[in-house]
């Protein structure tokens, strides 16, 4: 994995939005979304570098979620383009997107409750034959694959130490131990990039660490990560890189340090970026829900 | 109070064919709303398509019952896709409404006198299954005791509808073991989950919409071939309210579920029924109660049935065979 060099050297401390990447995996141009007239996205070009944890932050409404619905194929831009390594991501459902080995996680976990947990991660493997109606009848043209799978599943389940729940419904499961299952699942699809949204919120300290571990080490095996957080302490603890947002814009980006250093940056995080923006503030306050 | 007569009636209904009709809607149902969890409103539009798609072949068109069949079915597939592409990638209410909507259509469509010439509009079509008795084995005759008998025809219907209701029972259950089956199952848990993970949400709901219906259409095929004919007046939107019913009480998403209860409420519908009936003409009873139960007695005999529902559901929420997990399947 030689490009997995982190950006914090690269990039130098510019503090600058829409920066080229060494060697960008994602890139996205004139990203625009907007929700009855007030735009909750206008990202003129973003750069997400392969091989790094870059987190994106921003007060409450900032657009952070919805800038991951568009890439992921949940949401349509009202403009713009965005490709993976080069292959144009627009107009493509989000199943699609997913396939490419592009994954995302939700704000508000999604586990499939009636589910077992086992069940959970092995439904995410990709390629699998038995999901074909065509094979699906004939138990010896799937055996072979799915014990792989649910072998395969059962490791990820140990590697996140949820293992011991595998055959309970994950509905079982406390709100940590989802956020677990989610990374779980998403990395079962066998991703380049995974997209996590808030995976520490409502998570207790202890659990925030081994989360954080976690993404570590997915980090040394050649993961690309972006994440969103609100927590400042897990950015500067595993960024490589930080992006800032306000009102659908991107503020400012670089490395944790610098960003913390942007005192304009941390305004905006705390909510008063007023002065910063041209406008818009007062409006984007009150579109909030 | 002849009560053998009564537990007589209420056992061939169980048994009889109108269970067995009710077990496929309902396997087919229980494929939609139980593990993919479509809430279609209009899983009778299936049982009429492939009736009237059968009859209209024989019928109006002096083909072959034998080529009728497949035709009918072939329709199911269609009307799968015509209600569902438009509809599956919008929320769940649309394609409730959708579905609602198109089995009433379809019902008036078939019984408008326009349609007379094709469908035989408020008359029907009749006697189109003259292919499917002359194959009948049973030598002719009543078989069984008291009420609880069938002449050879209706046996043989009960045979092939229940041989029916087994395949589809099988097909359903080989269906969802299977790595297909934990797709559709993810996707009715959470269907932006499912398509975050890969999987092609529309089209698995198409594929679980068009088999289910096409299981749905076995039961109008059935229909037909029991009553040697078909009436629109067979198709109420009731039908499908009914197979929830069913559905509910044998246990969302289970196998058993949908034929036991089917037996079940076709046994307590009929017992009920007879009861009533035999009560009208007990003596000791005032004229003008005696009148209600002879003239409203299927109306009594359903709101029994609900009750006994409610009273079950009060016990065991998850239906008779439901594992309280995956039980309650959420609407
Ligand atoms: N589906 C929607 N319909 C209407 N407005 C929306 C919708 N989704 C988001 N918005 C609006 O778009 C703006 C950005 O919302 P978004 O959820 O992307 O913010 P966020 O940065 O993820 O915030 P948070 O930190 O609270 O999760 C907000 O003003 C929000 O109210
Ligand atoms: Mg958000």
């Amino acid at each position: 994995m030689p490009e997995r060099a982190p950006e914090r050297s690269a990039s130098g401390g510019a503090a600058l939005p829409g920066g080229a990447k060494r060697d960008p995996i994602l890139v996205a141009d004139g990203l625009r979304r907007a929700f009855s007239g007030i735009r909750a996205v206008d990202v003129d070009h973003l750069e997400i570098a392969r091989g790094a944890v870059t987190a994106i932050i921003g007060p409450n409404g900032a657009g952070k979620t919805t800038l991951f619905n568009l890439l992921s194929g949940f949401d349509r831009p009202d403009a713009g383009t965005w490709s993976l390594d080069g292959k144009r991501l627009n107009g493509l459902p989000a199943h699609r997107i997913s396939r490419l080995g592009m994954v995302r996680t939700f704000q508000l976990t999604r586990v499939l409750a009636r589910l077992t947990v086992l069940e959970n991660v092995a439904v995410a493997a990709p390629g699998q034959s038995g999901e074909r109606l065509d094979r699906a009848l004939l138990r010896r043209r799937w055996r072979d694959q799915e014990r792989q799978v649910r072998a395969r599943a059962r490791t990820l389940l140990q590697r996140f130490g949820i293992d011991h729940m595998a055959d309970q419904p994950a509905d079982a499961l406390s709100g940590g131990q989802r956020k677990l299952l989610e990374m779980a699942r998403a990395l079962m699809t066998q991703p380049r990039l995974i997209m996590f949204d808030e995976p520490t919120a409502g998570v207790n300290p202890a659990l925030t660490q081994s989360l954080l571990g976690h993404v570590r080490k997915l980090q040394a095996e050649g993961l690309t990560i972006v994440f969103i957080e609100h927590d400042m302490d897990v950015v500067m603890g595993i960024s490589d890189w930080v992006v800032v947002m306000a009102q659908g814009r991107i503020l400012a980006e670089g490395p944790p340090a610098d960003i913390v250093a942007h005192a304009g940056v941390i305004e905006a995080y705390l909510g008063r970026a007023h002065g910063l923006e041209k406008g818009g503030a007062t409006e984007s306050e009150a579109s909030r829900d | 109070m002849e009560f053998d007569v009564i537990l007589g009636n209420a056992g061939r209904a169980g048994l009889g064919p109108q269970a067995a009709i009710f077990a496929l809607l309902v396997i087919g149902l229980n494929l939609h709303f139980g593990y993919t969890g479509l809430l279609n409103f209009g899983q009778v539009a299936f049982m009429l398509v492939a009736a009237y798609g059968t009859a209209i072949t024989v019928a109006t068109w002096g083909g072959s019952l034998w080529l009728g069949i497949p035709f009918g079915l072939g329709l199911c597939v269609v009307l799968a896709l015509v209600l569902g592409l438009p509809t599956l990638r919008l929320r769940k209410e649309y394609f409730a409404i959708t579905t609602l909507a198109a089995a009433e259509i379809l019902r008036l469509l078939v019984r408008s006198s326009p349609a007379t010439e094709i469908t035989g509009g408020p008359f029907g079509l009749q006697a189109i299954a003259g292919s499917f008795y002359a194959l009948n084995p049973i030598a002719e005759g009543r078989y069984g005791i008291g009420t609880f008998s069938y002449t050879a025809n209706q046996l043989w219907v009960m045979i092939v509808a229940w041989v029916l209701v087994a395949l589809a029972a099988a097909l359903v259950f080989l269906l969802i073991r299977s790595p297909w089956g934990r797709v559709i199952r993810a996707i009715r848990e959470d269907e932006d989950a499912a398509a975050s993970l890969g999987k092609n949400v529309v089209g698995y709901k198409l594929q679980a919409l068009a088999i289910g219906g096409v299981i749905g259409g076995l039961a109008g095929v059935v229909n037909a071939l029991q009553q040697s004919g078909v009436g629109s007046e067979s198709f109420g939107s009731q039908v499908t309210f009914m197979a929830y019913v069913v559905l509910i009480m044998g246990g969302v998403a289970t196998t058993a579920g949908p034929i036991v209860a089917a037996v079940l409420f076709w046994f307590l519908r009929e017992g009920v029924d007879s009861f009533l009936r035999q009560l009208s003409e007990e003596a000791w009873l005032p004229d003008l109660l005696a009148d209600f139960l002879y003239d409203a007695g299927g109306a009594v005999s359903i709101a029994l049935a609900g009750i006994a529902l409610i009273l079950l559901l009060k016990s065991r929420p998850e239906g008779i065979f439901g594992k309280r997990r995956e039980g309650a399947a959420d609407a």
